[in-house]
């Protein structure tokens, strides 16, 4: 009777650490539910491609310059892959700048879902550059000296010069921004301050969705997507600061049910859980990983 | 100093002009409404309804085109309603691109779909004529309360078999006439889209032949007879003045029995008009 009380025991404690090690099984803890991955909330993140300003090398953040005609390829590209995986969404979010909503038109129209609510939210907008936003980054290196650039563009909290409220740039004098009370309009942000009015919307708009079953799309910006791996995936603000989210590349999640944490992919590319999808060489070249990196 | 005085004599002028503007738009309601560009299907001559086919290539450029119109004439809006079917979302698509509004808020609502065909759906226009006869599939057509036959369950166009429709009740038996199809237009527009008018937002409405005669019908008060054979041009910009009990304000070049009016070349407009009595649909 020992041994059998032994092997009992035995064989759970095989169980935790096959659940300690990311092995989905139905015979983990009882209290909770199973998490094998067809009880998880699938999300996907698409970050925008090439703009025009891009091209011309100049700082945008919240600019409605629209994508080229490589960024168009680019989110044509991510639709496709989608596709050809056999993605479905119910909603999609995206920001209120066309180089976002493009995209995510773009791929709807690929997937077959055009249909589909999508709702803008200004707070998934690119982080605000400021004063810098319009000026060319070469001449604000001759100007500023590439250390204080290299400052505004990678510091987790340092924003770059605030535009004047009087400024083209100060959102609240462009229609768009017309039923945002003007306080909460930026003048420039640093990716924390991107983060920070990003989570709200996060929490109280988008999560709710993601609760209730839905499958959720976002396209939006290299800067409120790291807000939003940096918050899905425990990334530290040194971490965050570096990490390059290639455009027009889909990048897929997979949430727990229960604890809404992302659940590992085995093909993830480190520091993140979620999975890219397409060409992995062509991917990892692009973000800079080292093949040998593993977390 | 000089950009101080610069900045007050704009200023003084832009202030007269808005003015100007209260007083000229004052208790006006602007509502922009555009057909879709032809279709796939279109082009193939056949019974499209709630089918999702895309636009042909000619279609994007007219909706482009309606886009650019919408445009020059200096008109914004704050919202726009669609229906669930491709080739009417990329029409408000094209449109929101030219006039830069890309980013207002769209609804997407079944509500605004074309009058589904019924059995008609996906058959060769003249095959149903050779099949039932063309006095037959004229009232089919034209007629304002008399559907073409009905699909089931069983059928790919009963909507119960479309994710986009999960949700939704369908009778067993469905199919439209443009009778039915108004009874399902000016409930939507009443619950939906006039309170926004009313909190003082310019309305877009991208849709389809039967969804825009049957808000017509309603706007204009014209009668069963006219309404069934009223002509609405694709990818031609409609506009409408409503006045604040929503009654459309009688527009300077409107073409009878509308009382708003077309964006556009209003010879070619008047002879699309005419010409398309004589087409298939």
């Amino acid at each position: 009777m020992f041994r059998s009380i032994f092997v009992l025991v035995a064989s759970f404690a095989s169980c935790s650490a096959f659940t300690a090690n990311g092995f989905h099984g139905n015979f983990a803890r009882n209290k909770s539910p199973s998490t094998a991955l067809s009880m998880a909330h699938t999300l996907v993140l698409v970050r925008h491609g090439e703009s025009t300003w891009n091209q011309e090398n100049r700082f945008t953040g919240w600019v409605d310059c629209p994508l080229n005609e490589k960024g168009i390829q680019e989110a044509t590209s991510g639709g496709k892959i989608l596709r050809e995986e056999g993605f479905t969404f119910d909603k999609a979010y995206t920001s209120t700048l066309k180089r976002a909503i493009k995209t995510l038109w773009l791929i709807l129209e690929e997937l077959d879902l055009m249909y589909i609510p999508i709702v803008n939210l200004w707070k998934l907008n690119e982080r605000h550059y400021g004063a810098l936003q319009g000026l060319n980054k070469q001449e604000t290196v001759d100007k500023h000296g590439k250390d204080q650039v290299l400052v505004w563009r990678r510091s987790y909290d340092i924003p770059p010069p605030p535009v004047d409220e009087s400024s083209e740039y100060f959102p609240g004098n462009d229609p768009m921004y017309k039923n945002v009370p003007k306080s909460e309009l930026p003048k420039a942000e640093s990716l924390k301050l991107t983060e920070e009015r990003f989570m709200s919307d996060w929490e109280n708009v988008i999560l709710p969705e993601i609760k209730s079953g839905k499958k959720i799309l976002i396209a939006a910006h290299g800067n409120t997507l790291r807000a939003l791996v940096k918050h899905l995936d425990d990334i530290s603000s040194d971490d965050i600061t570096e990490l390059n989210i290639p455009t027009g590349v889909p990048l897929v999640y997979e949430l727990d049910e229960v604890t809404l944490k992302p659940i590992p992919h085995p093909d993830a590319i480190a520091p993140l859980k979620g999975r890219y999808l397409g060409d992995q060489e062509d991917i990892r070249r692009r973000i800079g990983a080292v093949l040998a990196q593993t977390k | 100093m000089f950009a101080l005085s610069r900045a007050s004599v704009r200023s003084v002028s832009r202030s007269a002009l808005r003015s100007f503007a209260a007083v000229q738009t004052a208790d006006k309601h602007t509502l922009i409404l555009v057909r879709h560009g032809e279709s796939t299907w279109n082009l193939e001559n056949k019974f499209t309804g709630w089918y999702d086919c895309p636009l042909s290539d000619k279609g994007h450029e007219e909706v482009k085109e309606a886009g650019r119109l919408i445009k020059a004439e200096g008109l914004s809006a704050d919202i726009a309603f669609t229906s669930l079917l491709q080739r009417a979302i990329r029409t408000l698509w094209h449109v929101l691109e030219q006039t830069g509004l890309m980013w207002i808020p769209v609804h997407k609502a079944w509500e605004l779909n074309e009058r589904h065909y019924g059995a008609l759906q996906g058959l060769d226009k003249q095959e149903t004529v050779n099949k039932y006869g063309k006095d037959q599939v004229l009232v089919w057509r034209r007629s304002y309360d008399i559907p073409p036959p009905t699909v089931d369950k069983s059928s790919p166009h009963h909507p119960s078999n479309d994710p986009r429709y999960a949700g939704f009740d369908f009778p067993e038996e469905f199919t439209e006439s443009l009778a039915t199809t108004l009874d399902r237009v000016v409930p939507f527009w009443n619950k939906t889209v006039v309170p926004e008018i009313k909190s003082g937002k310019t309305v877009m409405i991208a849709a389809h032949g039967n969804s825009l005669r049957a808000l017509v019908k309603h706007l204009d008060g014209i009668d069963e007879a006219t309404i069934a054979e009223l002509n609405i041009p694709t990818g031609t910009p409609l506009i409408y003045e409503l006045d604040d009990n929503l009654k459309p304000i009688p527009q300077v070049g409107a073409i009878a029995p509308l009382q708003g009016r077309y964006l556009g070349d209003q010879d070619a407009i008047r002879a699309r008009i005419e010409g398309v009595k004589n087409q298939t649909k």
